[in-house]
């Protein structure tokens, strides 16, 4: 025991600085892709929420259970988050100039209807969050990230704030409202704006990404990590929902449907 | 091996005597592992072999070496040793040892996981320092508190809960209780945070930490990343001291009765929205459905999940109550600073909001006036009078 811990402490002074890392291989040109996510069962149907605060107000928008929203047309499900997976070393790539104009947009948050709106927030480091509050009764938006300091303001009814988030963060970060505990939201911040979330339909588009190869990471509040898909009856894994793809210049890589199965969401 | 040490330190601390068990160990956050599905039992036990190559045992603390940042000016290890290892009073005149477990381990646990003996018997639970979240403090939420914070909690204690004042130590004993929180603090926050990393990141037949041997460039990688992240935290720490919420001047004109009234007008209005939660007469009677961060990690609204963290060693979820203002017992100090505080920044790790920012230092000041006045409103005083108006204590 004893020995192997001074290995260890040894092994802790030492200092290297000098590491390359294995960086994805970037061609030249760009590339985007995209793909719908498809729910593999019978839609399930969204439970109502129980309005226990701000009843007057809060009860009359037929509030529902958002945390797996499935199309009952097209069976899409919507607000999955798809994102440029990067390791620690990796540098991000240079983003297509198409980019540049939204580099330090606004990304609205708003706090509408008892609800937050987007579901899902997606922000660039070099982006500003504004958090508004466009209903009559006052929320506060707490936002637990880990590599940026959380926060936990009260935004007054009618006001707006906004919020810088300068480090990236891995995992899309939980948004709610200490005063309303059914509203939930995710807050999505990477140092590149290769991400995307999936519409109504299920539907993501990443665009322009420099061709080459890549790995994309999938995400959904209910199932963490998409951890398998099905494709034309094959089912494949994705060890941490995450899986390669080959950018080609000029071209728009179509995924098609991606089946997901009802066991995914279950509760964790 | 692992699992017998814990047992005797959990016999140890149960029987209160007598325990002069020479290795003590940490527990493992099984809870939290747990909740980051993704990490082996191979990789649970790599993160507890460099946990304690970084940070020693409960008997025998170490201290991480960084190539960036000086640890010792966090931390101290000369200090900590009076805090730590078992309970030590046979010579007078040797340095004295074991403070931590004489006097705060059977309701924070040995490991700082506020899971002492004694700790499910009470209500709010003991605090457990391995997240880094700390509620009384001037520095704002997502700060970690200043020594000076930390020094007051110790001092006064926490009036309304069972953290007791140890007025009664000694300045050095105090310094090194002070630094020996700090310690499992950060052990524990990087102990989460290599939880995290191996869920994000590693495969399931990787370690953090691969013992040296074949691939001398892949380990010098992995010790980047260990020192990164426990960099990471260690600058949290010692950013601390420079994160403090200034306190402007009270506002001058001191019409005591105008700042009240106005403050209470803040209270009840939509900007500040105070009354939400605290209720419509203020006895922490609004919002009572929710939980404290520590219990979200837990998902307390699903039952079954809840359980199968209890059976880790968590404990049942309660919700929390915002506080009854009537009382004017002010768990993170009475002093108009304190609450001063409170209302700027928020109570972090528990619902208890940051006020808006578009309230300046005065309006704060007439909260804080307000809230200070509250115990001394008629419905205060008749509350005391009749059982009618008898609440739960919060
Ligand atoms: C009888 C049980 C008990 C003992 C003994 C005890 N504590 Fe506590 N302590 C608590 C409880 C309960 C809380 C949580 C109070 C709350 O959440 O409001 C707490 C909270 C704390 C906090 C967190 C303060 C904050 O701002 O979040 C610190 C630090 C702390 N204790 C340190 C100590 C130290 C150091 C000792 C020993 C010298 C000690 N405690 C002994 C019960 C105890
Ligand atoms: C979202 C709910 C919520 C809102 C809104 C809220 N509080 Fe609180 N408040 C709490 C909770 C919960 C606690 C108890 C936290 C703890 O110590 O565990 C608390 C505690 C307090 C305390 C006690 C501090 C101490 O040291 O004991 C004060 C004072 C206070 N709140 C004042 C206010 C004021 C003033 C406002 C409006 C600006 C406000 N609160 C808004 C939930 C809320």
């Amino acid at each position: 025991m004893i020995s192997k811990r001074v290995l260890f402490a040894a092994l802790l002074l030492l200092c290297s600085s000098l590491l390359s890392s294995a960086a994805n291989v970037q061609a030249a040109g760009w590339g985007s892709i995209k793909g719908r996510f498809v729910y593999d069962g019978a839609p399930p149907k969204a439970g109502p929420i129980a309005v226990n605060k701000d009843r007057e107000f809060c009860g009359k928008f037929n509030l529902r259970d958002e945390s797996l929203v499935v199309n009952p047309e097209n069976r899409g499900v919507a607000n999955v988050i798809v994102y440029l997976y990067l390791g620690r070393r990796d540098k991000p790539p240079t983003p297509h100039p198409s980019y540049e104009k939204t580099a330090d947009a606004e990304v609205m948050f708003s706090n509408d209807k008892c609800r937050f709106s987007p579901r899902v927030a997606l922000l660039r480091t070099t982006q500003t969050l504004k958090i508004a509050n466009a209903d009559i009764v006052g929320h506060n938006t707490k936002i637990d990230c880990f590599s940026n300091a959380p926060i936990n303001p009260i935004i007054p009814a009618g006001s707006d704030i906004e919020q810088q988030f300068s480090a990236q963060e891995r995992l899309p970060t939980r948004v709610s409202c200490s005063i309303h505990p059914w509203m939930t939201g995710w807050l999505v911040v990477k140092n590149n704006p290769y991400f995307a979330v999936t519409d109504e339909n299920g539907a993501f588009e990443i665009k322009n990404l420099p061709a080459g190869k890549w790995t994309l990471q999938v995400w959904q509040e209910k199932s963490g990590y998409v951890k398998e898909v099905k494709k034309g009856g094959k089912t494949t894994k994705w060890k941490k929902g995450r899986f390669k793809i080959t950018v080609k210049d000029g071209q728009t890589e179509n995924m098609g449907d991606l089946l997901v199965s009802p066991k995914l969401f279950k509760d964790r | 091996m692992g699992r017998a040490w814990a047992a005797a330190v959990g016999v140890c601390l149960l029987l209160q005597a007598g325990c002069n068990s020479p290795e003590a160990a940490f527990h493992f956050n099984a809870v939290y592992a747990h909740k980051q599905s993704g990490v082996t039992k191979s990789q649970a036990k790599n993160v507890k072999e460099i946990l304690i190559a970084q940070f020693g045992t409960p008997d025998e603390p170490a201290i991480p070496a960084l190539p960036d940042l000086d640890v010792s000016t966090v931390i101290s290890l000369d200090r900590l040793k009076m805090s730590a290892g078992p309970v030590e009073r046979t010579d007078d005149t040797a340095p004295r040892r074991g403070l931590y477990r004489e006097h705060c381990a059977h309701c924070h646990g040995v490991t700082g996981d506020g899971r002492g003996p004694t700790a499910r018997f009470l209500n709010p639970y003991p605090r457990d320092y391995r997240r880094g979240t700390f509620k009384f403090k001037s520095t704002p939420v997502g700060g970690r508190p200043t020594h000076a914070d930390l020094k007051r909690i110790l001092v006064d204690g926490i009036p309304g809960t069972a953290m007791p004042s140890f007025k009664l130590l000694a300045a050095d004993e105090l310094e090194s209780l002070i630094q020996y929180v700090k310690y499992l603090a950060i052990r524990g926050e990087v102990e989460r945070s290599y939880i995290l990393e191996i869920d994000a990141e590693l495969e399931e037949e990787d370690l953090l930490l691969n013992v040296p041997g074949e691939d001398a460039e892949q380990v010098a990688e992995q010790v980047e990343v260990i020192q990164d992240i426990t960099s990471m935290v260690l600058s949290r720490w010692a950013n601390a001291a420079g994160q403090a919420t200034e306190v402007p001047a009270h506002p001058v004109d001191d019409d005591k009765i105008a700042s009240i009234t106005r403050g209470r007008e803040l209270f009840f209005g939509t900007t500040a929205n105070c009354v939400k939660c605290h209720g419509d007469t203020a006895l922490g009677d609004g919002q009572t459905t929710d939980y404290d961060e520590w219990t979200k990690e837990i998902d307390p609204t699903k039952p079954h999940l809840a359980a199968e963290y209890v059976a880790l060693g968590a404990f049942s979820p309660r919700n929390i109550r915002p506080r009854n203002l009537r009382q004017g017992v002010y768990r993170g100090g009475r002093r108009p600073v304190d609450i001063y505080w409170r209302i700027k920044n928020g109570i972090e790790g528990t619902p208890m909001p940051a006020a808006p920012a578009t309230l300046g230092s005065d309006d704060i000041w007439h909260l804080v006036d307000y809230v200070r006045s509250l115990p001394y409103e008629a419905l205060s005083q008749a509350r005391t009078s009749g059982p009618k108006f008898q609440r739960e204590r919060n």
